[in-house]
């Protein structure tokens, strides 16, 4: 019985494998005889299309072409997730609020937004808001006069980074803050007194980013209007705004609903046991139940983030050159559809591999050590 | 929104590239049969693997003719090349060559399934075998012939690009574009023409914003995201005379800044069906130089003049049992006559769809007449 169960599998592994290089060698001899290139070769040649929103220009070679479409990818997927998580959070608690509006009101939030087809609310994000709502740019929003909005984009004051000095200083003010955090705690454990290595860490964040930033020069550029368009400053393009804001209205809804489930997941007995200690409403929270809830949350809080960069492809509807539409765009001006596709297809499994690794080492310091 | 799935085609399209050995590894007789039969007709040179891609010599042809049908690639949303009537019928200049192609090859001008491909998936529906042949409005560059496996054919339209702004935007010329936006459809020649003429007039480059779907450019370009809108100039006069805003409201520059031979494509290494869909085009340019219109196509059938018999598959006087000239190019002999008879000669199917748009033929007009179209002599 063992001997027949083991031959029945190598006999489907090897069905499969069999199948694979059938395929592929199908592909091989119909591009090869259609004159199609099947190699990788076309990476070196140019790209013959510019993209918005960067300096790449169409003589410029197919790979950087495919890099920016990952930076963009990542660009958008990562700021999402944050504020995708922000967003989700305090819908989720509104959820279960006592108030009964606020209650209400993030309950219809999350039964609308969550049952409307993503692609809808980006074209509406840019075909309804982007464009439609933010003024033309020969009458721009200029609020407090440090800002240009319009519908060729929100243009803020930025540092002026020419380099990798912003980047120094923001990594010795994360060690600083990691340090002052350690020593609290340490002071904590050995006094009894509330660490709140929190607070602590993000003031000293704080005070070491900005006297290194004052130190490095403290450049910032003014969006200042030039012509049909604007200078100076950081611009977030209408099609990121239309992707991002979609993106992050969608994940949000989702992830409400798993803030939510999880807080009630948390046994009654643990939010009765604290006031039976006498802990305060917020130390109830913050102390004994919010930590348990996110222990559940995290799984699955993994996967809507995993939904969220593989949602992104969705910004090819509004003309934001995320991968996908690099891809298709380079198909377009003659690189070979189906290495192109492949090329995609892994990047995007590394992507998700790698947010499924953090997703999974998280987990596991989270979890409750059983023995 | 239906373009965004149809972005999605090229996969589809490219997975049949994955499995169309496999559909006709179930039919190996009939496979087999066919490419003996090319091998009389012609001296096909056919690879054992060459019948299966859908690209080798005669294929094609033979598999319209079985089929009974043109499966043509090409669009629903540029005003006077194609787009659809409210029957649901293609209307327009591309559409009408599509039926030229149909009328030559069968006999029928109205046997033509249209296929609407998005411009990013065009090549990728030629090369997988979705259409037969592709009339969209499509450039032929050397890039596009050497690596998209397509061969193109007589252009039936000489285009170039240009540009187009509000009328109340103030803009005269393209330094008037300088530190702006231009908008520009995605996956086309037009892309890289912009920046390319911006450089070498020394002019900053415009940001250049592509869009996928030419509704959501115009909604844009109305919205004022772009302040030109650039593409070839008989889609831009297509687009302007559609202008929601009426024509007036859009201005086409002066100046045409890049070659746009638009051409017919079909798939590489089958000259047969290529010479078929070539010479169809060409029947409308030569009737147009005989005086061949659809309207008295029938009395030039009897014409004194023995090329025009000729042409049009009369019996020609003087050979010894009034002989048909067949050149042999596995088109029935009268398919000029068919094409005439039924669309109509060039200039005809220009005047329908083209003039209206106001456009007059330029560089399209016949060689006679000091434009570009020549078709090669039948004989």
């Amino acid at each position: 019985m063992r001997v027949l169960r083991w031959v029945f599998q190598i006999a489907v592994v090897g069905a499969v494998v069999g199948l694979l290089l059938v395929l592929i060698g199908n592909v091989r001899s119909n591009s090869s005889e259609l004159g199609i290139p099947t190699g990788y070769d076309y990476l070196d040649n140019p790209a013959g299309f510019p993209i918005a929103d960067s300096d790449f220009n169409q003589r410029q070679p197919v790979r950087d072409a495919i890099r920016i479409g990952v930076i963009n990818t990542l660009r958008v997927s990562l700021i999402g997730i944050v504020l995708a998580t922000v967003l989700g959070t305090l819908i989720g608690l509104a959820r279960l609020s006592q108030n009964w509006l606020l209650r209400n009101a993030a309950r219809v939030y999350v039964e609308v937004i969550r049952n409307i087809p993503l692609l809808l609310i980006v074209i509406f994000a840019y075909a309804g808001i982007a464009l439609v709502l933010f003024p033309r740019i020969t009458e721009p929003w200029e609020p407090l006069g440090i800002a240009i909005i319009s519908n060729r984009g929100v243009v803020v004051p930025w540092h002026d980074a020419s380099g990798w000095g912003i980047v120094a200083v923001g990594a010795v003010a994360g060690v600083v803050a990691w340090l002052v955090a350690r020593l609290r705690r340490r002071h904590a454990d050995r006094t009894g007194t509330p660490a709140r290595s929190g607070l602590w860490g993000g003031v000293a964040f704080a005070v070491v980013a900005a006297a290194g930033w004052l130190l490095v020069g403290a450049d910032v550029t003014l969006p200042e209007l030039a012509g049909r368009g604007t200078t100076g400053g950081i611009r977030m393009s209408p099609e990121f705004f239309a992707i991002l804001f979609a993106l992050v209205v969608y994940t949000a809804s989702h992830i409400a609903e798993i803030v939510r489930g999880s807080i009630q997941a948390v046994p009654r007995g643990q939010a009765e046991a604290a006031s039976a200690l006498a802990l305060s409403g917020f130390q109830r929270s913050w102390f004994v139940v919010l930590p348990q809830a996110f222990r559940i949350a995290v799984p699955p809080l993994g996967n809507q983030y995993l939904n969220l960069t593989k949602n992104s492809t969705l910004g090819s509807a509004v003309s934001y050159f995320e991968l996908a539409q690099v891809t298709s765009i380079s198909v377009a001006n003659g690189a070979p559809a189906v290495p192109s596709y492949l090329l995609t297809l892994l990047i995007f499994l590394a992507i998700s591999l790698v947010l499924s690794l953090v997703v999974n080492v998280v987990n596991r310091r989270l979890a409750l050590v059983e023995r | 929104m239906p373009r965004i799935s149809r972005n999605w085609l090229t996969l589809f399209a490219a997975s049949a590239l994955l499995f169309s050995a496999c559909t006709s590894d179930d039919d190996d007789g009939s496979a087999a049969d066919t490419a003996a039969a090319g091998d009389t007709a012609a001296p096909a040179d056919t690879a054992p693997a060459g019948e299966e891609g859908g690209g080798a010599a005669g294929e094609t042809l033979a598999a319209v003719q079985e089929a009974d049908v043109v499966r043509c690639g090409t669009r629903d949303d540029l005003p006077g090349f194609a787009t659809v009537d409210a029957n649901g019928d293609h209307v327009g200049f591309d559409a009408d060559f599509c039926r030229v192609i149909a009328a030559a090859v069968l006999g029928d001008a109205t046997k033509v399934e249209f296929v609407d491909v998005a411009t990013e998936d065009r090549f990728t529906a030629l090369q997988s075998g979705e259409i037969d042949v592709l009339v969209r409005n499509t450039t032929w560059t050397a890039t596009r012939d050497g690596t998209e496996g397509v061969t193109f054919l007589q252009p039936t339209f000489y285009d170039g690009q240009g540009m187009m702004v509000a009328a109340d935007s103030g803009i005269t010329d393209l330094a008037g574009l300088e530190g702006g936006v231009v908008c520009v459809a995605a996956g086309t020649t037009t892309e890289g023409n912009v920046a390319t003429e911006f450089e070498r007039l020394g002019l900053q480059v415009p940001e250049i914003q592509s869009f996928d779907d030419v509704n959501l450019l115009q909604q844009a370009f109305q919205e004022g995201r772009c302040d030109g809108w650039s593409s070839d100039r008989s889609q831009l006069t297509g687009l302007r005379s559609n202008y929601p805003d009426g024509p007036d409201a859009l201005v086409i520059l002066e100046g045409t800044f890049s070659k746009e031979p638009l051409a017919p494509g079909v798939r590489d290494g089958d000259s047969q069906w290529a010479q078929a869909v070539e010479w169809a085009v060409f029947a409308t340019i030569q009737a147009e130089e005989f005086g061949i219109t659809s309207e008295n196509v029938d009395q030039e059938q009897e014409s004194d003049n023995p090329s025009i018999r000729g042409f049009l598959g009369s019996e020609v006087e003087g050979d010894e049992g009034a002989a048909v000239l067949d050149p042999g190019l596995g088109l029935p002999t009268d398919f000029a006559f068919q094409v005439i008879s039924q669309v109509g000669n060039y200039g005809e199917i220009y005047e329908e769809h083209i003039t209206p748009l106001g456009l007059d033929r330029g560089t399209n007009a016949l060689w006679t007449d000091g434009g570009l179209l020549y078709a090669p002599p039948y004989r």
